[in-house]
């Protein structure tokens, strides 16, 4: 591509008076990253660097005998040597489940679960050494299935101390809201129907990494590929029994993360263990066979839901009971266990709610958050109940969604406080936009079409630790050469959250995007942010910046005023000038008003902050789904069954994405294109498999995520509905765009071909399976 | 995952290749040969049969020559794909190719490489840690095989997509090795179980496969079922053969891959002579689901897969009567 080919580099873009929102912008590190200069963790080399390699354990449940390292330790170029009862203390990235440690400690709960560790000079030496430690296991029975997790067992057959009532049932949790049994009584169509879905997870092309240097200063400095490097700075903290000021981490560029990188990772501790042990920096980077054995992808659910239509052709009542694997342990388990529920409550009215959700432990690899976190798997089920109904009751699927839409400054029946609504206006647009009127019910045999909803958080209301700081702090350091310095702590996995800091920061202050400068990575240096998880990232860090932007500019026109004699108030700035908005002749160049804004201060400095206002209810587990705002999805798939084959094509998605508005309309299409192509991966292939205890495809060829050659065509409609709590009006859209996209390719195929499938995924098989028995049904009747 | 250890050779010529080769069968010193290293390096780096030695043909001269009649066992999989001499003679061979893995994958791998695929199972495809950690299968240095237990066959499934339409083709194989050369027609290579393969001995090399002028006359082609259009390998694929004449089936050639442990050549099944039509495309159909074999270890369920085998072998007839 010739140079005056390629789309502009941000930094050329022209300067633009009327500002950088909703201007198509690309990220201000995709030239980087293009051009291969962007540093991820493993392109990081020290002096003196060490290989960390981590024992796996062959057995899904035992107990540890004994553990015999003096052959590894005596070995030359094996610098030290690590196991569990060298650091026992567990932590887990919620405080209510502290259940990991570095290394298994007395039993081993999976497949792959870390052993013991070594340093070594080089990966031969390292695996040598693996191989001359001598574990003696003596096995346990090994709890696979999810329903054996639910019998009560004697406690050494128990995988955590704290579990429910003697079982292995780690969480869980009932709600009921309304009269939901009076609305089954006198529901006009009523359906339960279980659903099951197979565990998936994140396929991030950068594997797990990281790199830990225990310095002579006694501080211990951490990189590593992260979404949320202050949990990790805590949990750190906590296992090295070292205050928290003396531990660094340091997030480099991250190769996706999806949910896959928010917790705080055993191998962190082993690496930053090992670094300790021996002075020396250790890096632990992990093939593709240790990524699944780290998991943490969506749990393997079994759900039952029950739906409630009355008479006006309204849904009256919703039953949720939710049975999912957590595997060995915790991780985010517990807000997943009340995701499964509570994100049903939205986007449609519901006056009576019900729930049941269980999560177990198993002996397999951990389940934690995935993109969509806990809403996926039930939004599909719903979905598709709805999409039963509307079949049976005569109804137009998307007129349907519309009349039971969720009103805008309503409040659900759980107590979510519900601001901006745009699912009605995202039916309306992706129903227009797919010629569904045409097309519904009336394609050929084969061909369908069909439409879902959905509905996620903005950012969790309350944070994971209550303590009252605020949940994302910006700060702002402009100096004599007229750059903006911005600090946060808010992780860029991808998503962007660099340039939209540097977005809103620019705008404020009418200044171009290369003025600005995003230091994202280092807790030494960042403010506090929490980090990338429960699309959090734009709703709170966004409001920080912004106001972080407009302290500063508040010292801006100041000096303006004060060179100019003007009121202050007169002045905004725009174009790299402070300008007199009434008389646009009278203005100030950008750096002439800091010069003079930095008289007998120096440099300017200001903070913004975000916390969430209460919310909420009363009830057990009120805090749960809670959030500032809500984004809304409503997505129509058209697709076809091969002729040959049965394998579903999918052809063309159109999106419809409530985003309160799009700051850069450009970074929020690619984050539904991804959601699509991601959630499209979910229905139609991919699938976590086990062969007893062992995972069966821990490898990106047997793992099937969605090839580009099955990509459809993905037509985003941005709705923007202009949040009165956004940053300008913004809420999430890296994660709801996920959920529809799963049960609108089941709502097509049983257009198509009249054949309903619960279960997850959706492969060729299945559908050859179920076409070949309706047919065998139809020849009979 | 790091690469075992190996002595890498990398001779010039086919005279020097032969010469290595010789040089190490006489020493008792085992090596594989490896020419786009597409197969080969995965199953070392999850030390599967991993040898101390490794010939390469990178660097050798020759033995990549694309012709219709005769194509090089180093001509790549891309240069099969792309070859417009070869999708004029051999449509089906051509398709095949351009079903092989995804691009990059093409650019590397070759002909006899493909040819000579090793055999692929859950059981087997697995890091030496997941082997241990489950116990090793019979074609893993196990005793047992853990698709069909027991001591004898290894049930791991042949997944080339290259080698159906060979023997369609009633291609013949050149053998070079250090006791000379030989030829062998396909349908005669291709032999035993999962571990075994094929008559060849580990020193002899693949330089060449030619083609009969007694192929010219069909008409060829070639479907493949996968879980993605890319990347994948073939979990059944079916070629044909079909020269019709007055609307009756003068010949007919069928084989298929991605079902058992070698690439199987049946023939025209006894449907030569007959008449062209739906009914035989259904016969047809049903003769082949009940003639193939397929095992639970690698993706789909065996009744899909073989249910797959009737489907294509019934569109391929369509397509090619037309």
């Amino acid at each position: 591509m010739s140079d005056h080919e390629s789309p502009a580099h941000p930094h050329d873009l022209p300067r633009q008076r009327h500002g950088l929102i909703g201007r198509r912008l690309p990220l201000v590190d995709a030239w980087r990253k293009a051009a291969g200069q962007a540093t991820y963790c493993d392109d990081i080399r020290l002096p003196n660097e060490l290989v960390g390699k981590i024992l796996r354990s062959p057995h899904a449940h035992a107990r540890i005998v004994s553990i015999d390292t003096s052959a590894a330790e005596a070995m030359p170029g094996v610098h030290a040597v690590l196991v569990g009862r060298d650091a026992p203390i567990p932590f887990g990235v919620l405080p209510v489940s502290q259940d990991e440690t570095a290394l298994a400690v007395d039993k081993v709960l999976y497949v792959g679960e870390g052993v013991a560790a070594v340093a070594a000079d080089d990966e031969a030496t390292a695996l040598e050494a693996l191989a001359r430690i001598r574990v003696e296991y003596e096995p346990l029975r090994a709890f696979l299935a999810m329903e054996d997790s639910l019998e009560e067992v004697p406690e050494d057959l128990r995988l955590h101390a704290r579990t429910v009532k003697g079982t292995n049932i780690h969480k869980q949790v009932e709600q009921c809201f309304g009269p939901v049994d009076e609305a089954f009584a006198g529901a006009r169509w009523s359906k339960r129907q279980v659903f099951k879905m197979i565990g998936v997870t994140h396929a991030f092309t950068e594997p797990i990494v990281c790199l830990a240097w225990y310095n002579a200063d006694e501080r211990l400095t951490l990189w590593s590929a992260q979404q949320v490097p202050h949990y990790v700075q805590r949990a750190l903290a906590k296992v090295m029994e070292m205050p928290m000021h003396r531990v660094r981490v340091i997030r480099p560029t991250v190769g996706g993360g999806f949910g896959g990188k928010s917790d705080p990772f055993p191998h962190e501790m082993v690496a930053a263990l090992l670094s300790r042990k021996c002075k020396r920096p250790v890096r632990v980077l992990f093939d593709r066979e240790e990524v699944f054995y780290n998991n943490h992808g969506r749990h393997p659910s079994r759900i039952e839901v029950a739906l409630a239509i009355d008479d006006d052709h309204r849904i009256s009542a919703l039953d949720v009971d939710a049975l999912i694997d957590g595997g060995a342990w915790g991780s985010f388990g517990v807000v997943t266990t009340y995701y499964n529920g509570v994100l049903a409550n939205g986007p449609y009215k519901l006056p009576a709610f019900r729930y049941r959700g269980r999560r177990v432990y198993s002996n397999k690899p951990p389940c934690g958050a995935m993109r969509g976190h806990g809403a996926v798997n039930t939004r599909y089920a719903y979905e598709v109940l709805l999409d039963e109904a509307c079949r049976e009751l005569g109804e137009d699927p998307c007129e349907f969604r519309i009349r039971n839409a969720l009103d805008p400054h309503s409040k659900t029946i759980n107590e979510f406080r519900i601001t901006t609504s745009g699912i009605r206006q995202c039916v309306e647009a992706a129903r227009d936009a797919s010629g569904w009127r045409d097309k519904w019910g009336k394609l050929p045999e084969g061909r369908g079409i069909g439409i879902a909803g959905g509905f996620y958080i903005s950012g969790s209301a309350l944070p994971i630790h209550w303590d009252g700081i605020p949940q994302s702090t910006v700060h702002l350091k402009v100096d004599i050469d007229g750059g903006v310095t911005i600090h946060s702590l808010a992780a860029e996995i991808g998503q962007g959250s660099d340039t939209m800091l540097a977005q809103i920061v620019a705008d404020v202050l009418g200044l171009p995007l290369h003025y600005c400068r995003v230091f994202s990575e280092d807790t030494d240096t960042a403010t506090l942010d929490l980090g990338s998880y429960s699309s959090r990232v734009t709703f709170m860090a966004g409001n920080a910046a912004r106001k972080a932007a407009e302290a500063v500019r508040q010292r801006l026109v100041e000096a303006a005023a004060d060179l100019t004699g003007y009121p202050a108030e007169f002045f905004v700035m725009e174009d790299e000038q402070v300008v007199n908005a009434t008389m646009p002749e009278i203005r100030v160049p950008w750096l002439d008003a800091l010069k003079r804004a930095m008289r007998d201060v120096g440099a300017l400095q200001a903070s913004g902050s975000y916390q969430s206002p209460p919310m909420g209810g009363k009830h057990k587990g009120a805090a749960a789904g809670l959030s500032p705002t809500y984004s809304f999805q409503a997505f129509v798939v058209e697709l076809s069954v091969d002729p040959l084959t049965c394998k579903p094509v999918i052809h063309d998605v159109w999106a419809a994405h409530d985003c309160g508005r799009a700051l850069n309309p450009l970074a929020v299409e690619a984050q539904i294109e991804g959601s699509v192509h991601m959630g499209l991966g979910q229905v139609l292939c991919e699938s976590f498999d086990y062969n007893g205890a062992a995972v069966l495809n821990p490898n990106l060829l047997d793992y099937r995520t969605l090839s580009p050659t099955e990509t459809p065509r993905i037509h985003p409609i941005l709705v923007e509905t202009i949040d009165p709590e956004g940053p300008y009006g913004a809420k999430e859209c890296g994660e709801g765009p996920l959920l529809p996209i799963l049960p609108a390719v089941a709502n097509a195929l049983y257009d198509a071909v009249g054949v309903r499938f619960y279960d997850l995924p959706i492969t060729a098989d299945r559908v050859f399976r179920a076409l070949s028995r309706k047919r065998r049904a139809e020849a009979r009747s | 995952m790091i690469l075992p250890t190996f002595e890498l050779h990398q001779p010039r010529t086919l005279d020097e290749l032969i010469a290595t080769a010789r040089g190490l069968r006489d020493a008792g010193e085992a090596f594989d040969y490896m020419a786009g290293g597409t197969d080969v390096l995965p199953n070392y780096k999850n030390r599967l049969n991993a040898k101390p030695h490794v010939v390469s043909l990178a660097l050798c001269e020759g033995l990549d020559e694309v012709r219709a009649d005769r194509i090089g066992a180093r001509a790549t999989i891309a240069d099969i794909a792309r070859d417009p001499v070869l999708a004029e003679h051999w449509p089906g061979l051509v398709e095949a190719a351009r079903q092989v893995s995804s691009p990059p994958l093409r650019n590397l791998g070759t002909l006899g490489g493909n040819l000579l695929l090793d055999t692929r199972c859950f059981y087997f495809n697995q890091s030496g840690f997941w082997r241990d950690a489950k116990g090793n299968c019979l074609k893993a240095e196990g005793d047992v095989c853990l698709v069909v237990p027991q001591e004898e066959i290894c049930y791991a499934t042949y997944s080339g997509d290259m080698a159906p339409m060979v023997l369609v083709l009633d291609a013949t194989l050149h053998l070079a090795g250090p006791d000379g050369e030989r030829a062998v027609r396909a349908r005669d290579f291709w032999a035993f179980d999962g571990i075994t393969r094929f008559h060849k001995r580990p020193e002899e090399l693949l330089t060449a496969v030619s083609f009969p002028d007694a192929a010219r006359g069909l008409r060829t082609g070639y479907r493949k079922l996968r879980v993605r259009d890319t990347i994948e390998y073939p979990v059944m694929g079916v070629a044909m053969g079909l020269e019709a004449a007055g609307g009756k089936v003068a010949r007919l050639e069928l084989a298929v891959t991605g079902s058992e442990a070698v690439p199987l050549y049946y023939g025209d099944l006894g449907l030569g002579g007959r008449t062209i039509d739906a009914g035989l495309g259904e016969e047809l159909d049903r003769k082949l689901v009940r003639t193939v074999n397929a095992y639970r270890n690698v993706p789909f369920p065996p009744s899909y897969r073989k249910a797959m085998a009737g489907v294509f072998a019934r569109d391929l007839l369509a397509t090619l009567a037309r």
